[in-house]
C-alpha cells in the first residue's frame, strides 16, 4: 500500500510549519520517515542535509514527539528520561529541567503506568526537548492535552521557532493549527496539495460581506446590478438575504461594497466581512485529492514542487 | 557505544521485572535445592540410588540445581529486547540511536551482566544452602566448598551465555511470548527428542552445550549427562555464544529492520 507518494517539501527555520491533512493522509508515515523509523521505498528525508540515521547525536539535533511512542508502565517518568539522556551523555539536571518545563516536576518519581494521556504526552514532549534540539518534529502534540496544556504548547512552539529553530507540527485540528502556524503543508491521499505561508493561503480565499440595513431591498437591487454586469476582481458573485434586514454578498470585499452603498445613499447599521476559514480551504483542497483529482482553484502562490521523496528541512 | 551500553543497563535497573526475575531465581533455586537434598529416601532398592546426605555426591547433585538460573537468564535476555517492542519503548530507543545494529550489540553486552547477575543470585542462594546444611551437621565445609567450586563457575558462564542467546532469540522473533515459549521449549522438549534420535546433533544444542561448558570444572558424571556424550567445554561455550550472535545478527538484518509504527 502506498502511504505517501512523490512528496517533497522543505521546512524553514524560524517558523512553525503546520503539517495538515485528513486521517490517513500519510502525515505520521512522513514524520516517521523523517525520524528514521520508517524506511521510504525511495527518496530521503534530510535534517541539516543529513539523514536522521547519519546524525552523530540525533537527540541533540532533532526532537521527535510521536503518537503511540512507548513508555514502560513500571518505569518512572524520571527514569524514562534518564534512559534516553544517558545515550547522549545528557546530565540528570537537564532531565529535571525538562520535567519542570512540561509541568511534570512533581510527578518525576511516579510510574508512567499511572499517567493520564495528557501526562504521557507531556512526558513525550519532555523527552524530545532533552537535547535542546534545533529541530522539533511533532505528531499531533495536542492529543490528550487540556486547554491549558494546548495554550502552553502553542506559546512554546511559537517561542521555539522565534529563536530561529525549526518546528514542524502535524495536526488534524485546523482551528488549533490556524492559531499556531506560520506556514502550512497540506497533505491529502499521500500527496502534497498545498505548501506556503498561511496568510497567502488565506489571501487567495474568497470573502463575503454581510450588511445590516433598513434598506435591504435597494441594496439587493444595487448588488444584483453589479453581479449582472459580469465577473471581475472582487465583484460579488452572488447576493442573498440572510434575514429581512441582512444582505450577504459573496466573493467580494468591503472595499467594493462600501462605495456602492455610498453611491446609493443607503443607511447601514453594520457591515462585516468574513474570510474563508482555514477549515473551508482545507476541505476544498483535500476533497479533490481524496478523489484522486487535482484540486481546482488552487491559488498560484501555493504551487508545490513535486519531485523525489519526502525531504526534511535544512537548518542554516 | 559505552553510553548506549550504560543506557541498556539503566533499562534493566529501572523496571521491576528485572528484580522480579532475580527474586524468582533465588526462590526457585532455594526451593528445589532443598527439595532435592532432602527428598525422602524411603526404604528398599530406591534408597540406594540417592546419594547419602553430607557426601560429595550429595553436594554435587544439590548444587546442580543452580542450573535453573539458566532458564531465567534466557528469559532476561529475551525480555531485554522483546520488552521494548511490547511496550513500544523501541521508538524512543531508535530515536536516540537510529543505528539499530548498535542497539542490538549494546543489548548483547548488557545481557552479559544481566545473565551474570542471575547466575550470581542462583549461586549465592546455593552457597547459603551449603553453609546452612554444613551448620546443620551434614558433611563438612571442605567437601561442600570443593563441590561448589566444581559447579558454580560453569553455571555462571552458562547463565551469561544463555542471556546472550536470549537476546538473539528475542531479536529474531521480536514477539515476547513466542520468544519465551520457543526458548524454553527448545531446551525442555525439542532438545531431548533430537538428542535421543540424533545425539551427534543434539550435543550441540543449547542445553547440551551448556552442560558441556559447565563440565569445565564440574564432575560430569555427577551431573548424569544424558548420553554421557558431551562436546568439549570450550566448544559448548562457543556454540552458545554463536547462537546468541548469529540469531541477533539474523534479527538485525530481518525483523529489526522493519518499520517502527
Amino acid at each position: 500500500m502506498v502511504a505517501v507518494d512523490n512528496l517533497s517539501f522543505v521546512v524553514e527555520p524560524g517558523t512553525v510549519t503546520g503539517f495538515l491533512g485528513p486521517n490517513g493522509a500519510g502525515k505520521t508515515t512522513t514524520l516517521r520517515m523523517m525520524l528514521g523509523l520508517v524506511a521510504p521505498s525511495s527518496g530521503s528525508a534530510l535534517v541539516n542535509g543529513v539523514a536522521y540515521h547519519d546524525l552523530p547525536d540525533p537527540t541533540r539535533a532533532v526532537g521527535g514527539v510521536l503518537e503511540a511512542s512507548g513508555f514502560h508502565p513500571a518505569r518512572t517518568a524520571r527514569n524514562h528520561l534518564r534512559v534516553v539522556a544517558t545515550v547522549s551523555g545528557i546530565e540528570n539536571r537537564r532531565v529535571d529541567e525538562v520535567l519542570d518545563l512540561v509541568g511534570l516536576g512533581g510527578d518525576g518519581d511516579r510510574k508512567v503506568g499511572g499517567f493520564s494521556l495528557g501526562m504521557r504526552q507531556r512526558l513525550e514532549f519532555a523527552r524530545a526537548l532533552l537535547g535542546d534540539p534545533q529541530v522539533l518534529i511533532l505528531d499531533e502534540p495536542a492529543n490528550g492535552l487540556d486547554p491549558q496544556g494546548i495554550a502552553w504548547m502553542r506559546g512554546f512552539l511559537r517561542w521555539y521557532a522565534s529563536q530561529g529553530r525549526v518546528v514542524l507540527v502535524s495536526s488534524h485540528l485546523l482551528s488549533e493549527a490556524a492559531q499556531t502556524v506560520d506556514r502550512v503543508i497540506i497533505l491529502a491521499g499521500g500527496r502534497l496539495v498545498a505548501d506556503g505561508p498561511l496568510h497567502e493561503l488565506l489571501q487567495g480565499a474568497t470573502t463575503s460581506v454581510r450588511v445590516r440595513t433598513p434598506d435591504a431591498d435597494r441594496l439587493v437591487r444595487a448588488l444584483e446590478d453589479v453581479v449582472a454586469a459580469g465577473p471581475g476582481d472582487d465583484v460579488p458573485t452572488a447576493v442573498r438575504r440572510e434575514a429581512p434586514d441582512v444582505v450577504v454578498a459573496e466573493g467580494t470585499t468591503p472595499e467594493v461594497v462600501g462605495p456602492l452603498i455610498a453611491r446609493h445613499g443607503i443607511v447601514v447599521y453594520e457591515m462585516t466581512s468574513s474570510g474563508e476559514s482555514l477549515e473551508q480551504i482545507f476541505f476544498e483542497l483535500t476533497e479533490g485529492a481524496e478523489r484522486g483529482v487535482r484540486p481546482m482553484g488552487q491559488p498560484p502562490a501555493l504551487q508545490a514542487p513535486f519531485s523525489g521523496g519526502p525531504e526534511g528541512g535544512p537548518v542554516p | 557505544m559505552i553510553a548506549l551500553f550504560s543506557s541498556e543497563l539503566k533499562k534493566f535497573r529501572t523496571i521491576w521485572s528485572t528484580w522480579l526475575l532475580l527474586g524468582i531465581t533465588a526462590l526457585l533455586v532455594g526451593a528445589f535445592t532443598t527439595l532435592v537434598a532432602f527428598v525422602p529416601r524411603g526404604h528398599g532398592p530406591r534408597a540406594s540410588l540417592l546419594p547419602v546426605r553430607g557426601t560429595a555426591l550429595w553436594f554435587d547433585s544439590t548444587f546442580s540445581i543452580m542450573r535453573l538460573s539458566l532458564d531465567l537468564a534466557l528469559v532476561l535476555g529475551i525480555l531485554c529486547i522483546t520488552g521494548e517492542y511490547r511496550h513500544k519503548t523501541i521508538t524512543p530507543t531508535y530515536l536516540a540511536e537510529p543505528k539499530r545494529g548498535r542497539v542490538v550489540v549494546s543489548k548483547l553486552l548488557a545481557s552479559i551482566l544481566g545473565g551474570a547477575a542471575v547466575g550470581v543470585v542462583g549461586g549465592a542462594v546455593a552457597l547459603v544452602f551449603g553453609f546452612s546444611v554444613v551448620g546443620a551437621g551434614f558433611g563438612n565445609v571442605q567437601t561442600m566448598l570443593t563441590e561448589y567450586r566444581h559447579i558454580f563457575p560453569g553455571v555462571l558462564a552458562a547463565a551469561v551465555l544463555y542471556a546472550v542467546y536470549g537476546v538473539g532469540l528475542g531479536a529474531l522473533l521480536k514477539n515476547q511470548v513466542v520468544a519465551i515459549v520457543v526458548g524454553l521449549g527448545v531446551t525442555a522438549i525439542v532438545e531431548p527428542i533430537i538428542d535421543g534420535v540424533w545425539p551427534s546433533v543434539g550435543q550441540w544444542l543449547p542445553g547440551q552445550a551448556a552442560q558441556a561448558l559447565e563440565s569445565v570444572t564440574a564432575n560430569v558424571k555427577a551431573f548424569g549427562a544424558s548420553n554421557g556424550q558431551l562436546i568439549a567445554w570450550w566448544q559448548g561455550g562457543l556454540a552458545l555464544l554463536g547462537y546468541g550472535i548469529v540469531l541477533a545478527g539474523a534479527g538485525a538484518f530481518t525483523t529489526l529492520r522493519s518499520d517502527v509504527t
